[in-house]
C-alpha cells in the first residue's frame, strides 16, 4: 500500500473482501443508467433499478457458489 | 453546445429517450475522443454537464481508488514473454490516466532501460535477468523496501535484476518483482486491478454515449420503429 495514515490502512485491511464489490456495483449502475437516459430523474431511477439487477444477479451467483461449496 | 435547433444547423443530434428532445452531439468524433481522454469530458463539451460530471466523478474515483488499493502497482503495460498484462487492455479504456503506463513501459524496455517519469510510477515489474540502467538500479535499491543492491549484478553498461543462477545453484528469492508485489499487497493487488479494469471498461460506454447519445434497449428501439 502507498503511505497512508496507519488508521486508514488498518481499517481498509479489516474490510471484508465482499464489501469491495459494493462500490463497483454502484459505479456500474450509475454508468449504465447515465448512458441510457438523459434526465436526472430517470438516471436516478434507472441507477436504483440497475443496483437491484446487478446486486441480485451477483448475489444469486454468490449464493450458488456458497451452496455448492457447502455441499462439496 | 447550446443551440436553438442543432439539427437545422446540420449538426449531429440524438433523441433523448426520456422526453424526445434533441441532444446536440457537436462533433461526435471530438466528443468521443475527449470522453476517452477524460471520462465525461466529451459530455461536458456537448453541454451535457450533469452527465459529464457524473461520469467524471464516478470513473475517476473508481480508477484512483483502485490504483491506491493496489499500492500504485496495478496499472502498468507489459508485453514481455513471461509477463503479458492483459488487464491493461481494459485499464487503457480510462484514457489519459493510463497513458503514463505505456510511456514507462516503452522507456524501461527501450534503449535507456529506465522509466522516463521519476520513481516507479506505473512501471512494469522487473523480470529475472532483465537489464536496467545503473541509475534506475541504484534508485530502486534506495527507495524500494523490498529490494537492495544485492538484487542487481553489474553487466556493463547495465545492471541485471536477479540474474539466472549458475547451473546447480538455487536462488530462493522470488523470480520477479511481480511476485514481490503480490506477496506484499495480498488481495489488494487483485482488488485494485479489478477496480481499474472496471473503470476502463465502463468508460467505453461513456465514449459511446458521447459518440451517439443515450443507448436504447431493444424494446425501446422496436417501439420507436413502430411509431
Amino acid at each position: 500500500m502507498m503511505p497512508v495514515p496507519p488508521l486508514v490502512a488498518t481499517l481498509v485491511d479489516h474490510v471484508p473482501g465482499l464489501a469491495f464489490g459494493v462500490p463497483l456495483v454502484l459505479a456500474a449502475a450509475v454508468v449504465f443508467a447515465g448512458t441510457h437516459h438523459e434526465s436526472p430523474e430517470r438516471i436516478r431511477a434507472a441507477a436504483i433499478e440497475w443496483v437491484g439487477w446487478l446486486g441480485g444477479i451477483l448475489g444469486a451467483v454468490l449464493l450458488a457458489v456458497a451452496l455448492v461449496s457447502w455441499l462439496a | 453546445m447550446a443551440h436553438d435547433d442543432p439539427a437545422a444547423a446540420g449538426r449531429q443530434v440524438a433523441v433523448s429517450p426520456d422526453d424526445g428532445s434533441l441532444i446536440d452531439l457537436g462533433t461526435p468524433a471530438v466528443a468521443a475522443l475527449l470522453s476517452w481522454l477524460v471520462p465525461g469530458l466529451g459530455q461536458l463539451y456537448q453541454g451535457r454537464r450533469l452527465k459529464g460530471l457524473l461520469f467524471m466523478v464516478t470513473l475517476v474515483t473508481t480508477f484512483v481508488v483502485g490504483a491506491w488499493l493496489g499500492g500504485g502497482r496495478v496499472v502498468y503495460a507489459s508485453w514481455q514473454p513471461g509477463e503479458k498484462r492483459w488487464a491493461f487492455l481494459c485499464q487503457a479504456g480510462i484514457g489519459a490516466a493510463a497513458i503514463p503506463a505505456v510511456v514507462q513501459s516503452w522507456s524501461l524496455l527501450g534503449a535507456a532501460k529506465e522509466p522516463l517519469l521519476g520513481g516507479s510510477f506505473m512501471v512494469p515489474p522487473l523480470l529475472r535477468g532483465q537489464p536496467v540502467s545503473q541509475a534506475y538500479a541504484t534508485r530502486l535499491a534506495a527507495v524500494d523496501p523490498d529490494l537492495d543492491a544485492d538484487d542487481f549484478s553489474p553487466s556493463p553498461p547495465w545492471q541485471v535484476f536477479r540474474p539466472f543462477p549458475p547451473p546447480g545453484m538455487l536462488d530462493r528469492r522470488p523470480a520477479d518483482q511481480l511476485s514481490i508485489w503480490h506477496r506484499r499487497l495480498g488481495r489488494f493487488f487483485e482488488i485494485g486491478t479489478l477496480y481499474t479494469m472496471l473503470a476502463g471498461m465502463l468508460n467505453i460506454l461513456v465514449v459511446y454515449d458521447a459518440w451517439s447519445g443515450p443507448m436504447r434497449t431493444a424494446a425501446e428501439a422496436e417501439g420507436e420503429k413502430r411509431s
